[in-house]
């Protein structure tokens, strides 16, 4: 089970990157997922800088093999993140979304 | 006055097909399309829930707000797949928005009926003046046994509507609910798949609470059928909400705006609510809109809107960001059944 | 600096079953008494290197654990800095000599990865990377993956030439008994081999392994002649998002440089170096980083055969095999490179010796780059 207080505060980070606009600066695919995101693989996960300057690490999502590209424009979004118990804390975060 | 000032919606972009489903339990798909009147329904990525649909819906829906994300002072959230049992999603919907802590959450459920349920709610505190602007949200990833008739139209989207004074697109004429104890369909606490009671689900349930409902608002707005520009019932399949409109005297023209269903299936809390968005999406200022819920147990929930020219403005901010239904369904992605079965964690 | 490596040892690397991680440090630290000729007494200290430990096995206090099974009762340490662990021990020994309050060290770099499973270990390796990184769900080999397609984009790097690493270090450690792995492979093979994040392949990648090197440190020059001559680390930014490059790691190069100039030292005069190969892009990196080779060009070289054991009047590269054929026991990794460059500047490495090896280097990286140590070492001629 994750912890609920790192889960809380966490989420004070994702209000402020929700909604943003950026680009792709590089990216993989993940085929080999760690534990917790057996479900979710494969997944591509890119370094996208924001409108606002900063660079995230995040994983893509709602993507097809030609948005997987340096300089393609993506927005954030928040989804379920890392796999937990059933009795657990449910994780959201940022992930980027091609548009 | 009271009326929706802003509104968004939110439909994930995979979609399985009735046929996919029917061939991979040996049925007939064409049997099955035109005895549902549905020929595909949209399908939550495997990252996605209620919170998420809810939070891309309300997202959009305060980018087209005039004011700041913390005017909202009530945000209702109706849902039967709340990701929780004991925790509301709207405090994580209010928190991840920036609403700030000045308000009053709620979850809601009532079937395909808890986000028209919270319309009316938000409405009254409108109403009261005990706050200036409110959200009501109807959000689902709806979930149905493999095999079962309901697989073929439960489906996934979300609908944030935000109500006030001012600035209005669309007024709030007369408001009514018909509600009663019908146990046509249900999901008992801990089980993970609803059950419904077959043909029950038709006459005595969808049908006389939407018309109990309906006439209701006719005798009390005392509106005529054929002055009423637009109609929007709550979507289970193709043929109900057909049904419905033809048994209370509407054309075609009048339904034909609303029928997302046979786009996206029956996203349950999100149902009429994406039915009356449809509309509003197109219609132009000064028209009537009858709109009828329905959420099983039972209850429908009725409303007669009439747009104002200030929609008009609404729809040029709406096309600048790309946010109206249309464009939402030209983005999809055809999915098979095992990818289906994956993406609702069945597998 | 001068600080004498007395006494070298190391485990054979591979999946050991049977071996647990005491028994390995008691194989490691024997051979390492012994080739010192030291007496167990002598040893003032003891300097731990581990990563996960704690995080698999919830063991931790392991600089206890093992001066308990080394039957040592002097004041014992470990040290963590994910795959630099064993580089950092190494440094913090180096310190410790100097500071004028030990004579005589021990460091062992120990490590069991084979007790668990596979997603778990892939997991647990990424506490050396940001909370960002692993609620993103990115793995190791995902995380170099974006270091390769940066590379690739920018300077036209192939995945042939990342395949030559491969190759290249595959076919040093079939000269080593300790290598995990010990037959040469092919560029086919590693092309072939399974994608693990694209554009990286199974055989692109360090295997998961067991094993513990050991050094005894000294402030007392010793026959063998060997000396610590410089020892540096620098550290960047724990998560990639934040670095200012994705082409280079900034850490290689300030260590390095540093290095260098302290020992007074430039890269010509290095006849042979371990490097830090967690994934072929890594190599490729660390060559350009330090300057073995101009930005862009590490992968064309190595794949002309440049740094390969037999090429005259070059550099070695990892005559081990480094990470990705000897091995990769996390926090054991840093004082192998020690071990295995001691070992070359005495003329022990039979059939992977390199010729005339006078000066040689270690380059230990922990994370995406994050920590780097750099160590230089010497062998002193007597008349």
């Amino acid at each position: 089970m994750l912890s609920p207080v790192k889960i809380w505060r966490n989420q004070k980070h994702i209000a402020s990157q929700l909604g943003l606009v950026g680009t792709i600066i590089s990216w993989s695919l993940i085929r080999v997922p760690p534990d917790g995101f057996n479900d979710q693989a494969p997944y591509p996960i890119a370094i996208v800088e924001l409108e606002n300057g900063s660079r995230i690490l995040s994983q893509v999502v709602d993507w097809k093999t030609d948005s997987l590209k340096p300089g393609q424009k993506v927005k954030t979004v928040v989804r379920r993140t890392i796999e937990t118990t059933q009795d657990g804390v449910i994780p959201y975060g940022i992930k980027v979304k091609p548009i | 006055m009271i009326g929706i000032v802003s509104y968004g919606t939110y439909v994930p972009r995979y979609r399985v097909s009735i046929k996919e489903i029917a061939l991979a339990w040996k049925k007939d798909p064409e049997e099955i399309a035109i005895a549902l009147g549905v020929r595909e329904k949209s399908v939550p990525g495997i990252d996605e829930d209620a919170v998420t649909i809810a939070i891309e819906a309300a997202s959009q829906s305060l980018s087209l707000f005039l004011k700041k994300p913390n005017a909202i002072e009530a945000l209702f959230v109706g849902s039967e797949s709340h990701p929780y049992a004991v925790n509301p999603t709207s405090t994580i919907v209010g928190e991840l928005l920036d609403i700030g802590h000045e308000y009053l959450a709620s979850d809601l459920e009532f079937a395909c009926k808890a986000g028209t349920a919270a319309v009316q709610m938000i409405a009254g505190l409108v109403a009261s003046g005990q706050i200036t602007y409110g959200m009501a949200i109807g959000a689902d990833t709806a979930q149905s046994k493999p095999h079962d008739a309901l697989e073929y139209t439960s489906a996934s989207a979300g609908v944030a509507v935000i109500l006030g004074k001012t600035h209005i697109i669309a007024d709030l004429i007369s408001y009514n609910s018909y509600s009663s104890d019908t146990p046509d369909f249900w999901r008992r606490d801990g089980i993970r798949y609803p059950s419904h009671a077959g043909r029950f689900t038709g006459e005595p349930a969808y049908f006389a609470h939407v018309m109990g409902a309906a006439q209701r608002l006719l005798n009390k707005s005392k509106v005529n059928i054929s002055d009423i520009d637009y109609c929007v019932f709550h979507m289970p399949n193709g043929k109900f909400p057909r049904e419905a409109a033809k048994r209370l005297g509407f054309a075609d023209k009048q339904l034909g705006a609303s029928l997302v269903v046979d786009h996206i299936g029956n996203p349950y809390s999100a149902s009429s609510l994406m039915g009356l968005a449809s509309v509003l999406d197109v219609a132009k200022p000064n028209k009537t809109i009858f709109m009828v819920s329905y959420g099983s147990g039972a209850g429908s929930d009725a409303f007669l809107w009439k747009t104002t020219k200030e929609i008009s403005k609404f729809h040029s901010k709406q096309k600048k960001s790309g946010y109206t239904i249309e464009h939402q369904l030209r983005q999809t992605t055809d999915i098979t059944y095992t990818e289906y079965l994956k993406y609702t964690h069945k597998l | 600096m001068n600080i004498a490596v007395i006494g070298t040892g190391m485990t054979v690397f591979g999946e050991r079953w049977e071996i647990s991680p005491r028994a390995l440090a008691r194989d490691a630290v024997k051979q390492a008494l012994e080739d010192a000729g030291c007496d167990k007494k002598n040893i003032q200290a003891l300097y731990v290197a581990n990563m996960l430990s704690g995080m698999l096995g919830m063991q931790g206090h392991l600089g206890a654990l093992f001066a308990e099974e080394l039957r040592l009762s002097i004041p014992a340490y470990t040290i963590e800095g994910a795959c630099a662990s064993g580089g950092l021990a190494i440094h913090t020994a180096v310190l410790s000599i100097l500071s004028g309050e030990y004579e005589t060290v021990l460091v062992l770099g120990v490590e069991k990865m084979t007790d668990h499973k596979p997603e778990q270990v892939s997991s647990a390796l990424m506490g050396a990377g940001s909370n960002e990184e692993r609620l993103a769900g990115a793995t190791f080999p995902g995380l170099y993956a974006i270091l390769a397609r940066s590379h690739m984009e920018a300077y036209g790097t192939t995945v042939k030439e990342l395949a030559s690493v491969a190759v290249k270090n595959h076919y040093h450690a079939s000269f080593n008994p300790k290598a995990q792995y010990q037959k040469p492979i092919s560029i086919e093979t590693v092309l072939h081999s399974s994608c693990v994040a694209d554009p990286l392949k199974l055989l692109d990648c360090s295997p998961v392994t067991d094993g513990a090197a050991a050094v005894i440190l000294s402030k007392k020059p010793t026959k063998n002649g060997v000396t610590i001559i410089a020892s540096q680390v620098a550290t960047d930014t724990l998560g990639l998002a934040e670095r200012k490059s994705l082409t280079t790691i900034a850490a290689t190069t300030e260590a390095s440089c540093k290095a260098f100039t302290l020992a007074s030292i430039s890269l010509k005069d290095i006849h042979v170096a371990e490097v830090h190969d967690c994934f072929t892009i890594a190599e490729i990196l660390a060559l350009e980083d330090m300057g073995f080779v101009k930005k862009g060009e590490a992968g064309k070289r190595i794949s002309e055969g440049a740094f390969t054991l037999g090429t005259a009047k070059q550099c070695v590269i990892n005559s081990s095999g480094g990470l990705k054929a000897c091995g990769h026991p996390v926090g054991a990794t840093g004082v192998k490179q020690i071990v295995e460059i001691t070992d070359q500047l005495r003329g022990r490495c039979g059939k992977r010796q390199v010729q005339h090896a006078r000066v040689g280097l270690t380059h230990n990286v922990g994370g995406t780059g994050a920590t780097a140590v750099v160590h230089i070492l010497r062998k002193e001629m007597y008349a």
